[in-house]
């Protein structure tokens, strides 16, 4: 929402600099995106360059076909001569005028020149170089205009500060200067002007009827329609073009003009219609038909859904209610006879079909946020007047169709509560002033009644309870929660840390890879039935295809020592309305099986896991505790655990074990087996038969060669056994390594080498 | 006997401790380690054939002392071989050490922890909720009419008619009020999914944490003093914060808050677009609607809950320029923090 200051001032009477005001607008109405500074520069009396100019010569340059030299009174006895590239005006017409050294608004300085022999004292402007409007065609004549010398700016708004305001969806009434100068008022302790067109001293000139039917009440619960004769369509004056120039639109004719100018006054968007070309010169609102189409004002044909609002005539759509009128029933130069939309749209018809067409409009904006039913015959009067004044048009029928319109809701406040809630003391008389200067009337008993234009927002007395805090925020001080709480992390929150933390110490980087992927392993895996992306579908169950794609894509760029890990939720079916999510880990890293399953050994050292990993189907894949380890095509080695499982089987508090004051015996022994023997089968058998003085256990080499012969593998061991109890012989360790020794001949064959 | 008392302690004492400390390297201490207390030497021999208690005492004594004298002697020479080596600029001690390898964290578990610890420091719990959510507990429960914006297919990926994926954290602010009566302090970190073309400041999926205590007595300025303690642990101890009137559904009054621009100081910069100040999150007391949706009774206790996006921390403190970035999962970028 974009709000000229000058329109601002039209309706409350402020003398703050804009920063200032724009400050307080920021803290307590609305977010101030940014300010405008449009038009001519108001420094160093450049404003005082610009005068109005009286034409009292013009004729064709001797020396260029397309100029004329002209002589411009501007209030200083001796004409001025300035050549000028318009024609449209002749001696005697006022212009405006910029004298050399003057600014022009696109920053650049004009110059006394002369242009093919002719001297040039200044410049005749056109509305485009003041940025008062489009045209450029040719220059700017002034009507009615006073004395010639006459600084410009009192004729013209030249220099204006814009406010750019990003408005909350709560807040439809702040999509108008009017209902921006309310609260500009509030804040200030401000006089606010009545609404524009309150006091206009037009009345209707005719009953002829207007023809309208309602049939969906629902979606339209008001309709004001005024019929209009005798209109001429022209071009807007220049204030109103520059008043919706500096507002961001774009100016038309005078009657579509007005109609932008009003909603943008008030708030509430209107719709004008050329009453020849409506079949039956009639209106109906209703549901479009099945299969409607309707060409719309931007000149697309639009199929229309059941559930859309139109305007329809006799026969056809002629509008979508409340987003965008038909190119058709447009108003034209050639229209005579308008009328006059002013209605309430409900706001989540109106929401539904713009999402429906993907046709976003500043009147859908308005509508989808619930535009006050009151607005419309305050519209439609401020439209009168203005149509009247500006088209010379004679205003003859009216008709407003409509049920009962709501009652303004009464909402109970405390006055103290609101102080309790905010953590500030603030007067009962302050608020009092505040909500009735916002348009709340506040009775005796702080029965609180809310304008018609908040109706939808203020129904509670939390909602008051906001109109007076944010008025104050500033002044609400900086507390902490009086109650002292005790909060830690869970034993999962821990142990995710802790995960964290020993991959990043394995040299492993965290990734952040999409929950939703193009597609999953699991069959069962979610799919979203309506995807934003087909590569976002499914819901993966699983993390290592995003986490090596990931580590893929760094190996194509170039990066070395890839190794990644994410921690990340994965989904499965629950057979319940929600999936059921479970928080995995998984790692890819460049050197295969080993590095991947040495992470994972580390991890589990770390977390003091006692696991286990066994040969799962397929090449090498090891089930372990709570996942797998594998390694993937590429030599990538890949890891993927539930941290759940691992939290289940996290020991509690670790017993004191006496590891120091009995020496270990340290040795290195030999097998030979055949190939398919896993050195961890080995392991446990030695373990089963050695007891706990073999404390350690561990294959660091294996060999296959001739030495060992085909089909065997020669697989060394580090052994250490020791006591807690008392030092282990000699003797003691050769009985415990006989043990194993035979136990490993008898189960698997294997022979011990020297 | 007369062997025993062939040995002068005193003068061998004194030859002994003259040729250890006058050693020049360590060669030459050795040559006298051994020439003194080598298997061979006068000492050893004579410690071999002690008869006497008292002579075995004396002569003990006397090794140690000597030892003791050679590891003196051998600290002072090896201290000077170090320093000499090192004034003679033979050790390059520029060289890079030898690499041992680390792993990263993830900027924005970087930045989700130090916002929890912020927050278990104030005796706040951290609680986990689920990701795919249903409409009561994302919508309506949060005080979301049916019509409402957010709740259209165009701006939320459903995966049926009532579950989603959520949003926004705050359906967590729901399950925990549900789970116990209050009072309540937790925060929620996690991710959340949007129907966002992704584009330098989108992503169809981030991160928020999401902040909410309820008890008796809660106020907007407890509210405001939370924050700013928050937005200093983030991005400074000289920040300053302002709030300004916003609208969510869930909260009433709701506010915004921004905070002094780090990067200039207030003074204007691109990343506080010349304001001096910076939007940071959303918050607001919480809307007694939603007090009342979990059975809560607004007039008993109060609250405030707020929503901090977290890439959006970690853009702004790091100047990261684009959001996409957080997900490439490029090394070079993840290795920089």
């Amino acid at each position: 929402m974009r709000v000229p200051i000058n329109w601002l001032r039209e309706y409350v009477a402020i003398d703050v600099a804009v920063e200032e005001l724009a400050a307080a607008i920021n803290s307590s109405v609305a977010e101030v995106e940014r300010i405008v500074r449009r038009g001519v520069v108001d420094r160093d009396g450049n404003l005082g360059l610009y005068r109005v100019g009286r034409v009292v010569e013009a004729g064709k340059h001797p020396n260029a076909d397309r100029l004329q030299v002209c002589r411009v009174d501007v209030g200083e006895g001796e004409p001025r001569q300035i050549v000028c590239g318009a024609w449209n005006f002749g001696p005697g017409a006022a212009v405006a005028v910029a004298l050399p050294g003057a600014v022009l608004p696109g920053g650049q300085r004009l110059e006394r020149v002369t242009l093919r022999g002719a001297t040039s004292e200044g410049m005749i402007l056109s509305e485009r170089e003041l940025e008062l409007g489009p045209d450029h065609a040719g220059i700017l004549v002034l009507e009615n205009a006073p004395e010639p010398g006459t600084p410009l700016a009192d004729v013209l708004p030249l220099a204006d500060d814009v406010l750019e305001l990003e408005t909350t969806p709560n807040r439809p009434d702040l999509l108008a200067v009017y209902g921006v100068a309310r609260e500009v008022a509030a804040l200030y302790g401000a006089e606010l002007a009545p609404p524009p067109g309150h006091a206009t001293p037009h009345t209707i000139a005719g009953d002829e009827r207007v023809d309208v039917t309602v049939e969906d009440r629902d979606g339209c619960p008001r309709y004001v329609g005024r019929l209009f004769r005798q209109v001429r369509v022209g071009s807007s004056p220049p204030w109103l073009k520059a008043r919706l120039v500096a507002a961001g639109m774009r100016p038309i004719s005078n009657v579509v003009d007005v109609t932008n100018y009003v909603m943008h006054a008030l708030g509430n968007p209107l719709h004008a219609f050329d009453v020849e070309r409506l079949g039956g010169g009639r209106i109906v609102v209703r549901r479009a038909r099945d299969g409607e189409e309707l060409r719309t004002l931007d000149g697309t044909l639009r199929r229309l859904d059941p559930r859309d609002l139109v305007i329809a005539d006799a026969e056809r759509a002629v509008a979508i209610a409340g987003i965008m009128g038909g190119e058709d029933s447009e108003v034209s130069k050639e229209t005579t006879d308008v009328l006059l939309e002013a209605a309430n749209f409900e706001p989540v018809t109106i929401l539904k079909s713009s999402e429906r067409l993907g046709l976003r409009t500043d009147g859908s904006n308005r509508w989808e946020k619930g535009v006050d039913p009151y607005l419309a015959e305050q519209a439609a009067t401020l439209a009168t007047e203005l149509i009247v004044e500006l088209a010379g048009a004679r205003w003859t029928g009216e008709v407003d169709v409509r049920g009962t319109l709501p009652e303004r809701p009464v909402v109970r406040l405390r006055p103290e509560r609101a102080s309790t809630l905010v953590g500030l003391e603030i007067a009962s008389g302050e608020q009092r002033e505040r909500l009735e200067r916002l348009g709340f009337d506040v009775g005796d008993d702080w029965t609180v009644v809310v304008p018609t234009w908040r109706a939808r927002d203020v129904i509670r007395e939390a909602d008051l309870v906001e109109e007076i805090a944010r008025f104050r925020l500033d002044d609400v001080p900086f507390t902490l929660p009086r109650r002292r709480s005790a909060g830690r992390l869970t034993a999962a929150q821990r142990l995710r840390r802790q995960v964290e933390d020993v991959l990043v110490g394995c040299g492993f980087t965290e990734a952040y890879t999409s929950s939703l992927v193009a597609s999953d392993p699991s069959a069962d895996a979610i799919r979203l039935p309506t995807p934003l992306t087909s590569d976002q579908a499914v819901l993966r169950t699983t993390l290592v295809p995003s986490v090596a794609a990931a580590a893929r894509r760094n190996l194509e760029i170039g990066n070395e020592d890839v190794a990644l890990f994410e921690i990340a939720r994965v989904y499965h079916p629950s057979g319940g309305a929600r999936p059921s999510e479970r928080v995995h880990v998984a790692g890819v890293v460049e050197g295969g099986f080993a590095r991947a399953k040495g992470a994972v050994e580390t991890l589990f050292g770390a977390l003091r896991i006692d696991a286990r990993f066994e040969r799962a189907q397929g090449p090498r894949i090891a089930l372990t505790l709570g996942g797998s380890v594998r390694e993937l095509e590429d030599c990538l080695g890949a890891f993927e655990l539930n941290l759940g499982e691992l939290l289940a089987w996290r020991p509690g508090v670790l017993r004191y074990e006496d590891v120091i004051t009995f020496p270990a015996v340290k040795q290195d022994v030999a097998f030979v087996v055949d190939e398919e023997v896993p050195a961890g089968a080995l392991v446990d058998a030695a373990r089963e038969v050695a007891g706990p003085e073999l404390r350690q256990m561990r294959a660091f080499d294996v060999y296959r060669g001739e030495q060992v012969g085909p089909g065997k593998k020669s697989v060394a061991f580090a052994v250490t056994f020791q006591s807690g109890e008392r030092t282990l012989s000699d003797e003691d360790a050769a009985r415990l390594r006989e043990r194993i020794v035979s136990a490993l001949r008898d189960r698997f064959g294997a022979v011990l080498r020297h | 006997m007369d062997r025993v008392a062939a040995v002068d302690v005193e003068a061998l004492e004194r030859e002994a401790l003259d040729a250890i400390t006058g050693a020049a390297d360590l060669r030459e201490l050795d040559e006298a380690r051994v020439r003194f207390l080598g298997r061979k030497s006068e000492l050893k021999t004579a410690l071999r054939n002690i008869r006497d208690r008292e002579t075995g005492m004396t002569l003990n004594a006397l090794r140690d002392r000597l030892e003791a004298g050679v590891e003196e002697r051998r600290r002072e020479l090896e201290a000077a071989e170090r320093e000499r080596a090192a004034a003679g600029d033979t050790f390059d001690v520029t060289l890079p050490g030898q690499a041992i390898p680390r792993g990263h964290l993830h900027l924005i578990t970087q930045i989700r922890r130090e916002v929890e610890d912020v927050f278990l420091g104030l005796g706040y719990e951290v609680v986990d909720g689920d990701e795919v959510e249903d409409t009561w507990h994302l919508f309506d429960a949060l005080n979301m009419p049916p019509q409402h914006i957010t709740r259209s297919p165009l701006h939320t990926l459903y995966l049926n008619g009532d579950v989603v994926l959520r949003t926004e954290t705050s359906a967590s602010q729901i399950r925990v009020m549900e789970s116990r009566p209050p009072p309540v302090y937790v925060v929620s970190p996690g991710r959340v999914y949007r129907r966002d073309t992704a584009d330098a400041t989108h992503s169809s999926m981030f991160h928020q944490i999401e902040g909410l205590a309820v008890d008796r007595g809660i106020t907007l300025a407890d509210l405001k003093g939370t924050l700013l303690h928050v937005a200093r642990a983030l991005f400074g101890e000289e920040r300053e914060a302002r709030f300004s009137t916003d609208f969510f559904p869930f909260t009433e009054p709701s506010v915004g808050m921004a905070i002094s621009c780090f990067r200039c100081d207030g003074s204007g910069c691109p990343t506080c677009k010349q304001t001096g100040w910076i939007e940071l999150l959303g918050s607001g007391l919480v809307d007694p609607n939603v007090l009342a949706n979990v059975g809560y009774d607004p007039e008993e206790v109060s609250g405030f809950a707020f929503g901090l996006g977290l890439e959006r921390a970690a853009m702004l403190r790091h100047g990261v320029p684009d959001i996409r970035m957080f997900l490439e999962n490029d090394l070079r970028f993840l290795r920089q923090f």
